[in-house]
């Protein structure tokens, strides 16, 4: 599965209102929930955290991207939060980020979850790629760009 | 004329445990029955794509080592699914598993065992200009130096191998 066919509307959240860590994870969580993408919000905040605590998912120039293997979901689920002022989210570099990318992952499924991180990786190796995500002023927005 | 093992003498079906290759693979075993042809059934563990993910942070070392050892238990599993296939219908075959970057092995691996004929799964629908330079089956297609074969229409190769 492409990493196009994960992004739709209803899994972007533009602008995010999360201050802390803690909250990206809970709010991108609770668009997943509304989504109908998961079932129950905590214990994928749990899983998530649980993976930060190894090491953090910020990581340079206002990238994160948070991610975990869980029987919490039956196949790849993601979601995308842009939060333009920046948020705290103890990023390797000690800058702000911006752009979030939240995949989970059932354990079954490693193969498309470590090809849908490196669409991730490479996609985001582009300044002017990340530049439109964060200008971004709609989720239809940030749709059509990776459509481009 | 040329005799059918004349024309495809060696086939190697790639299979990424997609369903697109599992029908692939189902359609390499009827074919190579019917034409004679040597059966080669490749899976490229990408590893490449687990390297770079610790080159960006994304992965820590950890996180790399728990994943290749999951995605090589998967390859094993989805070439055992093939080769019961082949078994199935009286085919010997050669199971390949390899690692690193996918297309580059594939295309290393067409050449190394002279096949004539590559078998691939349908590819993914393209729906960014992106999608095309980083597919690595589409990759591997556009690389190989011999003739590729895409299957498609899935239930129809289902049925045809339970019929055979």
């Amino acid at each position: 599965m492409a990493l196009i066919d994960l992004v739709t509307e209803e899994v972007i959240r533009i602008p995010m209102i999360s201050t802390t860590k803690n909250e990206v994870m809970r709010e991108l969580a609770t668009l997943l929930h509304r989504a109908g993408k998961i079932e129950e919000i905590e214990p994928v905040v749990e899983a998530l955290l649980e993976r930060e605590r190894k090491g953090s998912t910020g990581l340079e120039a206002g990238l994160a991207v948070p991610h975990s293997k869980t029987s919490l979901v039956d196949g790849l689920v993601l979601a995308i939060g842009i939060a333009p002022n920046g948020i705290d989210f103890e990023a390797l570099d000690g800058e702000l980020s911006r752009l979030f990318f939240m995949l989970l992952a059932p354990p079954d499924q490693s193969g498309p979850h470590i090809e849908a991180l490196s669409e991730i990786a490479r996609l985001t190796q582009s300044k002017s790629f990340c530049n439109s995500l964060v200008g971004s002023t709609s989720a239809a927005e940030v749709v059509e760009l990776f459509t481009e | 004329m040329s005799s059918a093992k004349e024309l495809v003498g060696a086939i190697m079906v790639y299979v990424d445990g997609t369903e697109g290759s599992i029908a692939a693979a189902q359609y390499a075993v009827l074919l190579a029955r019917a034409v004679g042809a040597e059966l080669i059934a490749g899976y490229i563990v990408n590893t490449r794509a687990l390297s770079d993910l610790v080159k960006t942070r994304i992965f820590l070392q950890e996180e790399q080592e728990e994943y290749q050892r999951d995605i090589e238990i998967d390859a094993d599993r989805y070439l055992n699914h093939v080769r019961e296939f082949a078994e199935s219908k009286g085919v010997a075959i050669d199971l390949c598993k390899r690692s690193g970057n996918v297309h580059q092995e594939i295309r290393k691996l067409v050449e190394e065992r002279s096949v004539d004929l590559l078998i691939i799964g349908e590819l993914s629908k393209i729906r960014s200009r992106r999608d095309e330079f980083f597919n690595e089956a589409e990759r591997a297609m556009r690389g190989v130096a011999c003739t590729v074969l895409i299957v498609k229409d899935e239930e129809r190769v289902w049925d045809l191998f339970d019929k055979a």
